[in-house]
């Protein structure tokens, strides 16, 4: 019976130790996968020809040619929509028109006074200018459609008139027709909310296509390229599909979003139809590609990571992190080397040993504080460099964070070299330091090495201390350990804490700490491969 | 050749052993020699706890001296004193005298260090390095200054051999040490030992880890030893004592109770106490 309830109760424990594995493997799974599959979207993804547009500007990758005839392809394809929202602005955008009929009479003035006619033929011509463009004003001016026509109408009857020719008389036909066009087909009252809303869609499809072709190029590189991703460009198509509304309904009092159609509120005009087009026709304007960007871990970014990789990042945080563990291995072994193995344990060597534990719960902002004061402020200067942050100052105060944990490990590790390697080498005549650097430390590796895996790991996240000792969030790729750079961490913070830009492209903030967390990943691999090969070397099997 | 055993401060007198004492061993230990380790009234202090008390022996050359007692009795901390092994435990102090070829081995200008690399030490488990079988037996002449390969080789093969290892291990020397089975190990413990051309090997307890094949080769090892080396053999196993020994010390609560040739030790002890514990009726 006993035997039978120890059995039963191995099972359960058994069990229960599986269980809770698989809690957290489970756990980790939850936290990391969204955060991996997410940040993947930042390498693999649907890109357009915006997308190629930009890599050939900004980074001269990509078949020139190739995108030569796609984008004429686009454009071609973005026409249709431009010429429709063109001739219906025609006919409702009176403010711009009013301007243009003023201008065209100034200059059929002067190409009259240039025809040397007789003074009575010019004053002629000219009150009858003057009265079409006075019609014209008052009809674009007016919400009566009944008087818009018939101040059109007046306006046309002069159009075979001989006494035009050779000035830019015409026109004013052209507008007039084009405007009664309009007129026939739209409903007035809804003139003013016509023009808000084309304004919107106009936005979302600078947004959507880039800069209109023929207009000057934008100023930042943000602007000068439309959705490069199909992901995004869906978004915006959304946005331009459907109006988003808060508004608020009957009996209650809270704001509710409401989805509109764009089309509807168009119904009728000649934009109704583009919407369609848009819809249906998205690929023939976009292009959509499958995209393996891999450059993305090497390339550089516009400002506010819009468009480019990470690159930067990447080499920032390698270099911080090398650089640390540079400072923190030699610093804390010989520290551990000091406690363990040729101290006396008195009381220095105890308070010692305090500062060294109390040191491990410093909170991180704290180090950054005291890089900032001691190494860039006080240390830099004595050394005649410049006072301003770089990597050598951010790695410095890394390796300090990290101190306590690589002299708690080493120590740990030291003292599991069995005392017999140790009396083995002193019989053979070796001194304390000999036997410490020739067998000690040997076998001691492995364990070190657990400790800078924990010290990589951490380093490599830290954006506290960085944050005023080396870390910008925007700047040129570092050329010396006396620059400042970006960090993965740090460009994720920055993302994180409300750049407008950075809202518009999550798969570049996923896409950083995913990269973030597989470079810790890839870092501690070889040094678990390391130790691994360390240990067969030293144990032989 | 001299035993130079070089003072820390080179201003100071360099100290000498005279030659004679490296005379060419007999081939068999059957005579008596000149004794090569002199104690007389040695005590060492464990703090103010005494290790051994007032231990007078002397140690003749190539030849194999067991040192037999019960746990406890001194017997690891007087063969620790004679390579100064002791000095490593803090708060240890020594009285008396203990001359290695006439060199007062706790005279304060002895550079201990230097006075190890003459004196091989065999543990009582086999400690091999973490290294190759080649770096462990490399380790002490290495440490003594020899850097060339062909140097260093001919020494590594020369210990192996010495220690009956060079069959077993010459095609992987490359191998790790840990690798080795305990007997062998212990064998490339002796080897390293033997690198360092020592005139005296301490064994502490070789064979207590070792089961008896083992232990056998090791005995045979011995006995091919005693002729170019003097042997100081600490052992808890009475049989081994008696098959590899030519004279024996009985140790006793810190004392030396009787040292005499082993024949006489075993079959015919002069001392009480001896008799008992030899005999199993001890305690």
């Amino acid at each position: 019976m006993r035997v039978e309830l120890r059995c039963c109760l191995d099972k359960f424990f058994t069990a229960l130790t599986w269980l809770i594995i698989f809690a957290i493997i489970i756990v980790l799974l939850l936290i990391l996968g969204p955060i991996l599959s997410k940040g993947t979207s930042a390498v693999l993804f649907t890109d357009t020809v915006e997308f190629r547009k930009m890599q050939v500007a900004l980074f001269s990758r990509g078949n020139e040619k190739q995108l030569f005839a796609e984008k004429n392809q686009t454009a071609a394809a973005r026409q249709k929509v431009y010429d429709a929202i063109d001739n219906f602005k025609n006919g409702i955008d009176t403010k711009a028109l009013t301007e243009k009929v003023r201008n065209l009479y100034r200059r059929c003035g002067q190409e009259l006074r240039a025809k040397n006619l007789s003074n009575q033929q010019y004053t002629e011509i000219r009150a009858i200018l003057k009265d079409i463009r006075d019609r014209l004003e008052i009809a674009f001016a007016s919400n009566d459609k009944n008087k818009i026509l018939e101040n059109i109408g007046y306006v046309i009857q002069y159009r075979q008139d001989e006494r035009f020719n050779g000035t830019s008389a015409h026109e004013f036909f052209t507008i007039a027709e084009n405007f009664s066009k309009s007129v026939e087909n739209t409903d007035l009252a809804k003139l003013s909310e016509y023009t808000k809303e084309l304004q919107e869609v106009e936005n979302l499809l600078t947004q959507l296509f880039g800069p209109r072709p023929g207009l000057p190029s934008a100023a930042t590189a943000i602007n000068q390229f439309g959705a490069t991703r199909l992901d995004l460009a869906q978004s915006l198509l959304d946005k331009i599909l459907w109006k988003e509304q808060w508004v608020t309904k009957e009996n209650q009092k809270s704001l509710v979003k409401t989805r509109t159609s764009r089309s509807q509120g168009f119904a009728g005009t000649q934009i109704e139809p583009i919407f369609e087009y848009l819809k249906n026709d998205l690929d023939k304007m976009m292009l959509p590609k499958f995209k393996f960007y891999w450059q993305y871990f090497i390339d550089d970014s516009t400002p506010g990571h819009y468009f480019g990789g990470i690159g930067p990042e990447i080499l920032g945080t390698l270099l911080l992190t090398l650089l640390s563990m540079v400072f923190v291995i030699p610093l804390g072994v010989i520290s551990a080397a000091y406690l363990t193995e040729f101290s006396s344990d008195n009381l220095i060597i105890k308070i010692i040993r305090i500062c060294i534990n109390s040191l491990a719960g410093v909170p991180s902002i704290i180090f950054g504080l005291f890089g900032l004061a001691f190494f860039v402020l006080f240390l830099l200067p004595a050394f005649g460099f410049a006072s301003k942050p770089c990597i050598l100052t951010a790695s410095m105060t890394l390796s300090i964070l990290t101190l306590p944990v690589m002299i708690r490990s080493s120590e740990e590790a030291i003292k599991a070299v069995p005392a017999t390697y140790k009396e083995a080498s002193l019989a053979l005549g070796a001194g304390k330091f000999k036997t410490f650097i020739l067998v000690t430390l040997p076998a001691a590796l492995p364990g070190i090495l657990t400790g800078v895996i924990l010290s990589l790991s951490r380093v490599a996240g830290e954006t506290a201390p960085i944050l005023f000792t080396g870390a910008v969030a925007l700047g040129p790729v570092p050329r010396s350990i006396f620059d400042s750079t970006r960090t993965l961490s740090y460009g994720s913070y920055d993302m994180a804490v409300g750049d407008r830009l950075a809202m518009m492209v999550p798969h570049n903030q996923y896409g950083m700490v995913a990269s973030l967390i597989l470079l810790v990943l890839c870092l501690n691999a070889m040094a678990i491969i390391l130790r691994t090969k360390l240990f067969k070397r030293l144990h032989g099997h | 050749m001299n035993l130079t055993l070089e003072t820390k401060n080179m201003n100071e007198k360099t100290i000498k052993i005279d030659s004679k004492y490296f005379s060419k061993c007999d081939s068999v230990c059957q005579t008596e020699s000149e004794p090569v380790i002199v104690s007389e009234n040695f005590n060492f202090y464990y703090g103010s706890r005494a290790g051994v008390k007032n231990i007078n022996m002397n140690i003749s050359q190539c030849c194999v001296t067991a040192i037999i007692g019960p746990s406890g009795c001194g017997k690891s901390t007087f063969l620790r004193s004679i390579n100064r092994m002791n000095d490593l435990i803090p708060g240890t102090r020594t009285e008396g005298k203990l001359t290695i070829y006439g060199q007062d081995i706790y005279h304060k200008n002895i550079n201990f260090v230097n006075l190890r690399q003459h004196i091989g030490m065999v543990f009582q488990k086999p400690n091999p390095f973490p290294k190759s079988i080649f770096d462990n037996v490399a380790y002490g002449p290495r440490l003594q200054g020899i850097r060339k390969k062909s140097q260093l080789e001919a020494i590594v093969e020369k210990s192996l051999k010495s220690a009956a290892l060079w069959e077993e291990v010459k095609d992987d020397l490359k191998k790790s040490a840990l690798a080795l089975s305990g007997g062998q190990q212990q064998r490339l413990c002796i080897a390293r030992a033997l690198a360092t051309q020592p005139q005296v090997i301490l064994m502490d307890e070789p064979c207590s880890a070792l089961d008896p094949i083992a232990t056998g080769k090791i005995e045979d090892l011995i006995a091919q030893l005693q002729n170019s080396y003097t042997i100081v053999l600490v052992t808890h196993n009475m049989q081994q004592a008696a098959r590899v020994s030519y004279r024996t010390a009985f140790f006793c609560l810190g004392e030396l109770i009787e040292y005499d040739l082993t024949s006489k030790i075993f079959s015919n002890p002069s001392n009480k106490q001896t008799e008992d514990y030899i005999t199993g009726r001890f305690g």
